[in-house]
């Protein structure tokens, strides 16, 4: 598991950091999505396409990211590779939504580095748990 | 190993309980002529076996074995199949269902070609699915869908405190998520009904190969009738492609227009030539062989002139489905063409004359290799038979496109051949021709003939698609033809021993092997 690094996850000023962005483009999934993880007590912002991931992770500064692969406008593993490839991004932990039975899609996604993969259709729990596993030593580092 | 005609006619006499008097009397022959018959005493052929085999019920195929070589061929392909592999069929095992129980083995033959037609179409399902953009756009929102549903259920039974606004919220999602389904899955489902019905393709064409097989490739009705239109063609003038313009305008009001298409009609697709139905113009390309030309109008004057000629041919209980008569109007419409081309007397003489000479023939009827070869496999007639000849068409991925079985040589009906064959050597010279004898491991011998043809093209863009065509006959009648000259065709040592397809050839040593071959192998 990767760690955010500490002077980000830090409070600089007037930026206010979120746990979760949640980048989905189903607003009925997304709206599912947003309810279940506040309700486990994070922080969520959330994106609709693929090109405003990158900026709303630099202005939101979350300790994850919980990307679906398929984004309008820019893939979610274009953003993933971008991420990987950014210095003060390519930490980030990142959480792939995929699509049952695309094989490919998670072999692709492991290449590129992905944290963990949740397959859709999920169960909540299932979201939640792997959220906190990623969030864990975060958690447990910052308090 | 075939059972004589006679044996078969007297067994089959036997079986209806006929006298050999009261047949003798129903064919029209004595008694003593038919005893000897019987006996194989006395040649059988032509009308008389056809009377013969009209009073048994029986048909012709039947009485002279082709049918039942031909039911071999295919068991022996379905006994190769690797889905029966270790089952241990012996060599032979064909051979040997069919001689005691027919019945039996074209049951066999049938489920097999059914099999065969399901693996194609599961395949081909296969295949939509993983590729298809529309299909894995729907199994996308479907999924998608799912998720939503699911989620949201989930949020509505386990959060014991929510919210009156939250609990209408979700319950919206899920409406509306439902609502969409429900499109997904109507959309789905006829995504899968298209599929089914164009997945059916493995089969129009076997039936084709009945259709030909069982009229020997010899169609009276056409010739009869190609014999009328060339006969009308010839009263207003010269047979070929000026007369052939002038009839099309004036009998059928088609115009016929060379070069490019201007407007909506001028697709990406390029083509030799075309018919647009609508506006009755028939165009070819600028670079269009006259020979191609010729035989268009032709085939087009004739589809205009007689089209009921083409659709009682296709008329048999042998052709189930709209796609496999489609298939066979479109083969019989060339047969038809081909026989006003090249009208059967005139053409079978100059066949014999010019000793089966293809390039020949072509100069003398302004007409395509192709052309020739295919009008060649048709000298069928009873009585008046050409040289027996095999056709077979490869693409260049060696894929056969086209067969005409030939009595005695297995020619696989679909996949490949042997590697060492004529019909592929032939893409490596193309346009000259390529002769061979080979030797089948059970001795049969064949010269085969071979020449890939290039189609002409209208831009660097247009993919010019080789095609090699092939001519099979036995040995016996090689020197009937100007391509046995200057060979011994008695000196077997130059023979290329070849098999069928690897996957039903016995050459275990044969160093170009491609595929293990399956059962059954002697041992």
């Amino acid at each position: 598991m990767k760690s955010f690094p500490e002077e980000e996850t830090g409070t600089e000023g007037d930026i206010v950091a979120i746990d979760v962005l949640i980048a989905e483009d189903e607003p009925s999934i997304l709206e599912a999505l947003d309810f279940i993880l506040r309700r486990a007590g994070w922080s969520i912002g959330s994106v609709t396409d693929g090109e405003a991931v990158v900026e709303a992770v630099r202005r939101q500064r979350p300790r994850m990211l919980l990307l679906d692969v398929m984004l309008p406008k820019r893939s979610g593993f274009e953003v993933l590779k971008q991420i990987r490839a950014t210095q003060d991004l390519k930490d980030l932990p990142v959480l792939v939504l995929t699509a049952k039975g695309q094989a490919q899609d998670r072999r692709i996604a492991e290449e590129l580095r992905a944290d963990a993969f949740v397959t859709k259709p999920y169960a909540n729990a299932e979201v939640v748990s792997t959220v906190r596993r990623l969030l864990g030593d975060q958690v447990a580092k910052g308090g | 190993m075939r059972a004589p005609i006679g044996i078969r006619i007297s067994s089959r006499r036997k079986v209806l309980a006929i006298s050999q008097a009261e047949l003798a009397r129903r064919a029209g022959i004595s008694a003593s002529y038919l005893n000897l018959i019987e006996a194989n005493k006395r040649q059988v052929g032509g009308t008389l076996l056809r009377r013969i085999a009209k009073e048994l019920d029986i048909d012709v195929g039947e009485l002279t074995g082709e049918s039942e070589h031909r039911l071999i061929h295919e068991l022996e392909e379905a006994f190769a199949d690797p889905v029966l592999a270790g089952v241990g069929l012996e060599a032979g095992a064909a051979r040997a269902l069919v001689a005691t129980n027919p019945l039996l083995a074209s049951a066999f033959v049938r489920l097999y070609r059914a099999y065969t037609a399901a693996t194609a179409n599961a395949d081909a399902y296969a295949y939509r699915l993983r590729t298809d953009p529309l299909l894995s756009q729907l199994l996308h929102q479907v999924l998608s869908g799912i998720t939503a549903v699911r989620s949201s259920a989930e949020i509505l039974e386990e959060v014991a405190d929510l919210g009156e606004d939250e609990r209408r919220r979700f319950t919206g999602s899920i409406g509306r998520e439902t609502r969409g389904l429900t499109a997904v899955a109507r959309n789905l489902i006829g995504q899968f009904e298209t599929a089914s019905e164009g997945g059916r393709s493995a089969l129009p064409r076997r039936e084709l190969d009945d259709l030909i097989f069982a009229n020997d490739n010899y169609f009276q009705g056409l010739e009869d009738a190609a014999g009328a239109i060339r006969a009308e063609i010839e009263a207003v003038g010269p047979f070929g492609e000026a007369t052939l313009i002038d009839l099309l305008a004036s009998r059928h009001d088609v115009t016929v227009h060379k070069g490019r298409i201007d407007g909506d009609e001028a697709g990406a697709y390029p083509a030799q030539y075309r018919y647009a139905r609508e506006t009755r113009t028939l165009w070819f390309q600028n670079t269009t062989t006259l020979a191609t030309r010729q035989f268009q109008l032709t085939r087009l004057y004739c589809e205009l002139s007689n089209p009921l000629a083409i659709a009682s041919a296709i008329e048999s209980p042998i052709l189930t489905s709209p796609a496999a008569r489609r298939l066979a109007q479109r083969a019989l419409s060339s047969y038809f063409a081909g026989a006003v081309v090249f009208t059967y007397d005139d053409f079978l003489a100059a066949a014999e004359a010019l000793r089966y000479d293809i390039d020949a023939l072509r100069e003398r009827y302004s007409a395509s290799y192709e052309q020739v070869a295919h009008r060649l496999v048709t000298l069928r007639r009873p009585r008046a038979q050409g040289v027996p000849f095999g056709f077979l068409r490869s693409d260049p991925a060696g894929r056969l496109t086209k067969h005409f079985p030939l009595p005695g040589l297995l020619l696989p009906s679909t996949g490949h051949a042997c590697p060492l064959w004529a019909i592929y050597g032939a893409f490596r010279s193309p346009e000259s021709i390529m002769r061979q004898v080979v030797c089948f491991s059970d001795g049969s011998r064949y010269l085969f003939i071979a020449r890939a043809i290039t189609k002409r093209v209208a831009g660097f863009a247009d993919q010019s698609l080789p095609v090699s065509v092939m001519l099979a006959c036995d040995v016996l009648h090689a020197d009937r033809t100007v391509y046995g000259a200057g060979l011994d065709l008695a000196d077997r040592r130059a023979d290329v021993p070849v098999g069928p397809a690897c996957r039903l050839c016995t050459r275990a040593e044969c160093t170009s092997r491609q595929e293990e071959a399956l059962a059954p192998v002697s041992a």
